[in-house]
């Protein structure tokens, strides 16, 4: 079978959740592949969060938020910032290639931004292939 | 825990979702789940009849978790939520999947958005089986509100609630009250004085015994929460000023667009090339009058400058076209020969007795020329001495597809309205959101434009997008109005989405105080534990992700919730 890549995003509820909604509103078009989970600020993304999103088998997460300055809630971007640099280097230690997790700051007026990062991301999955989560927990699943 | 007894809903939404989402197939995919008692789809969700059924479901099959999948839950999360309330269910123990913004209107394939919808409804399936009744709270309401702008909106907003008895601090950043509109010497379509309509407007707000009024203020820093902000004046007359209020209203308005940017035009080059600002004030003079000091023969209006143009501003500015109408009967009036050319874009016409107004002007012996905004602007260049004018415009009239010139003495720009450079720190300090235009946006585009996404923080005027003045009076009183209702009601309901400490769990570390944005947790030294003050938490959760051990949970996006959420999201993906 052809390998569809999974994405599971994290969008913040102000800016990016707005953003991704105006994407359809305005009926813009992107990847199906990609699960779009609520929080109300991406400084709520708890490292745990983004493990358990590659533990099911996603082949990338994606980390979305106000841009600096814009955070609803003045500064947890900064945060999800600070800890998504240090997750990069965390997943890269567990063999997750570090392109598989990804952090773009997306206003409620990008909505053709977040469709555009929604085509990128799924081309770059797409080139590394399955996550190695993913394909030893198939192994299982055929077992 | 009372066993989870589960309603899943799935909406058409018409055609919106049902075109590209099998509903059928989601409703019986999402029916097999354990704890799912039920799963139906019906055309519009949101409408009563859709409502009535979730309501008679839960009466009849004591459900006592729903989920709707439909539009986003920035839409109707909140219709939803009173709905389940109405059955006698915590509205907190509701959910909603949005397979329409992020789903059948963003994809193509049939399948792979019917297969996201089940991914997603399964998510929210999984989620709402750890959802919580999370019970409402209220905080009292400060009955003074803090305008901020002095121009006619927000002086409307602050007569209306102070003539109701209730304190205004009306806050202007320049020297005088008035805006923009004092400015102007007639309003369209009427013909009538700005100046006389605001004189007693202008009385009414400095004399009011409710109304304070600080000019050459600016506002920095406002901290608190709905019925309850705080903010200290920072600038040389009134330093330390310390304010508190209940509700905001933002009226800072919109200012003209530099037409220097457009060098078509050249604006700055041409001394006889000004803005409609600059002729408002020339008009107010009561003489019109070329640099030179001589009378033009020959005056043109340019139309949709910087607006309607992706390489300045995409969006129309709405009352240019109007303003644009109204010269031409205040120089028709003093100089009843002068040539006069109207070179537009296109002419809106919209509001009320707007079309009249075009249609009587027409009569006014004037040339209406068009030019087309995406091929090529007007240009004006200098005039030959041999030519008996100032200057001429070169330009492709579009209707009869001819390149012509035009003479003139004296040219008009329209200028769009655009935001202020400092918007953002207004928003900074208010908190809210703005739109890719940089105006305000509010919280919902046709039912609610006069709130933010902001409890107490209501925004009027043009600083929420380009109207004219009546629409900007409109939304004013109507601000005024709600913010009526909220100090008469005495309480306003506030976040309940808040963060709390389970106190056998905190180690004492204090990391969560260091991270809160809001110094809403404190250090109980006798406990050695962390406290949350539930009224000044925002409910952002970052506390709740850089606590080591757990012990916080942030209601209603708890770990569990979420972690379970994550645990169904990619159901079908095997
Ligand atoms: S609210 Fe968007 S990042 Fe904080």
């Amino acid at each position: 079978m052809n390998f569809r890549p999974t994405i599971v995003a994290f969008l913040c509820n102000w800016c990016a959740y707005t953003g991704a909604d105006l994407a359809g509103t305005s009926r813009l078009k992107y990847a199906p592949n990609i699960r779009i989970i609520r929080i109300m600020c991406s400084g709520r993304i708890d490292p745990t969060f983004v493990l358990k999103a590659f533990q099911q088998g996603a082949d990338g997460v994606l980390i979305c938020g106000c841009h600096p300055g814009d955070c609803h809630y003045q500064e947890g971007n900064y945060k999800c910032l600070r800890r998504f640099k240090l997750l990069q280097k965390y997943i890269a230690q567990m063999g997750i290639e570090k392109e598989r997790l990804q952090l773009e700051w997306i206003s409620a007026s990008e909505g053709k931004q977040f469709s555009e990062l929604v085509n990128n991301m799924t081309k770059t999955m797409l080139t590394l292939g399955p996550s190695k989560i993913k394909s030893s927990l198939e192994v299982e699943y055929i077992k | 825990m009372e066993e989870p007894r589960i309603g899943v809903y799935v909406c058409w939404c018409g055609t919106n979702i049902a075109k590209m989402v099998d509903v059928e197939a989601v409703t019986t995919e999402v029916g097999k789940l354990p704890n799912v008692v039920l799963a139906k789809n019906y055309k519009y969700m949101c409408s009563d009849p859709g409502q009535e059924l979730i309501i008679k479901d839960i009466k009849g099959h004591n459900l006592n978790r729903v989920i709707v999948a439909a539009c986003s839950p920035r839409i109707h999360e909140l219709t939803f939520r009173n709905a389940v309330e109405k059955a006698g269910i915590n509205p907190y123990l509701f959910e909603m999947a949005n397979i329409r913004e992020q789903d059948s209107w963003v994809h193509t394939d049939r399948t792979e958005a019917t297969t996201k919808a089940i991914d997603l409804v399964i998510a929210a399936v999984r989620r709402v089986l750890y959802h919580e009744p999370l019970e409402k709270r209220s905080v009292s309401v400060d009955p003074a509100t803090l305008v901020i702008g002095g121009g006619i909106s927000g002086m409307m907003a602050s007569l209306e609630i102070a003539n109701a008895g209730k304190k205004v601090y009306l806050i202007e950043k320049t020297d005088h009250l008035g805006g923009h509109v004092v400015k102007f010497d007639l309003t369209f379509p009427h013909l009538s004085s700005a100046k006389q309509m605001m004189r007693p407007i202008l009385q009414r707000v400095e004399n009011h015994p409710n109304i304070e009024v600080f000019l050459q203020t600016e506002i920095h820093e406002v901290t608190g929460y709905v019925g309850n902000f705080k903010t200290t004046l920072r600038n040389k007359d009134n330093e330390g000023t310390e304010l508190k209020f209940g509700n905001i209203i933002a009226a800072v308005g919109l200012k003209p667009f530099d037409p220097s940017k457009i060098e078509e035009y050249g604006y700055g080059k041409f001394p006889d090339v000004i803005t409609s600002m600059e002729f408002e004030d020339m008009l107010g003079t009561g003489k019109i009058l070329t640099k030179y000091g001589k009378e033009p023969r020959n005056i043109a209006i340019i139309h949709c400058v910087g607006s309607r143009n992706k390489k300045y501003h995409e969006y129309c500015s709405r009352t240019c076209c109007m303003a644009a109408l109204k010269f031409v009967h205040q120089i028709r009036a003093a100089l009843p020969s002068t040539n006069i050319f109207e070179i537009y874009a296109d002419m809106r016409a919209y509001g009320k007795g707007h079309e009249e107004f075009y249609a009587m002007t027409t009569h006014k012996q004037i040339m209406f020329l068009m030019y087309d905004q995406q091929e090529r602007l007007p240009v004006i260049r200098q005039a030959n001495r041999s030519d008996d004018c100032n200057m001429i415009i070169e330009m492709d009239e579009k209707l009869s597809g001819l390149p012509i010139e035009v003479p003139v003495d004296m040219v008009i720009l329209m200028v769009n309205m655009e935001a202020h450079e400092n918007v953002k720190d207004v928003v900074h300090a208010i908190g809210v959101s703005l739109c890719g235009n940089q105006f305000f946006i509010e919280k919902h585009p046709k039912l609610d434009p006069v709130a933010t996404t902001t409890a107490g923080v209501y925004i009027v005027g043009t600083c929420q997008g380009p109207k004219d003045i009546p629409d900007s009076v409109a939304q004013a009183r109507a601000a005024a109005a709600r913010i009526l209702a909220t100090i008469e009601g005495g309480t306003v309901p506030v976040e309940v989405t808040t963060s709390f400490v389970n106190e056998k769990l905190c180690c004492g570390c204090q990391t969560c105080i260091s991270v809160c944005p809001y110094s809403a947790i404190s250090f109980n030294e006798i406990k050695k534990v962390s406290e949350v003050n539930e009224v000044l938490c925002k409910g952002c959760g970052t506390c709740g992700s850089a606590c080591p051990t757990g012990a916080i949970k942030c209601k209603h996006f708890t770990d569990l919730q979420i972690l379970s959420e994550i645990e169904g999201i990619m159901s079908m993906s095997y």
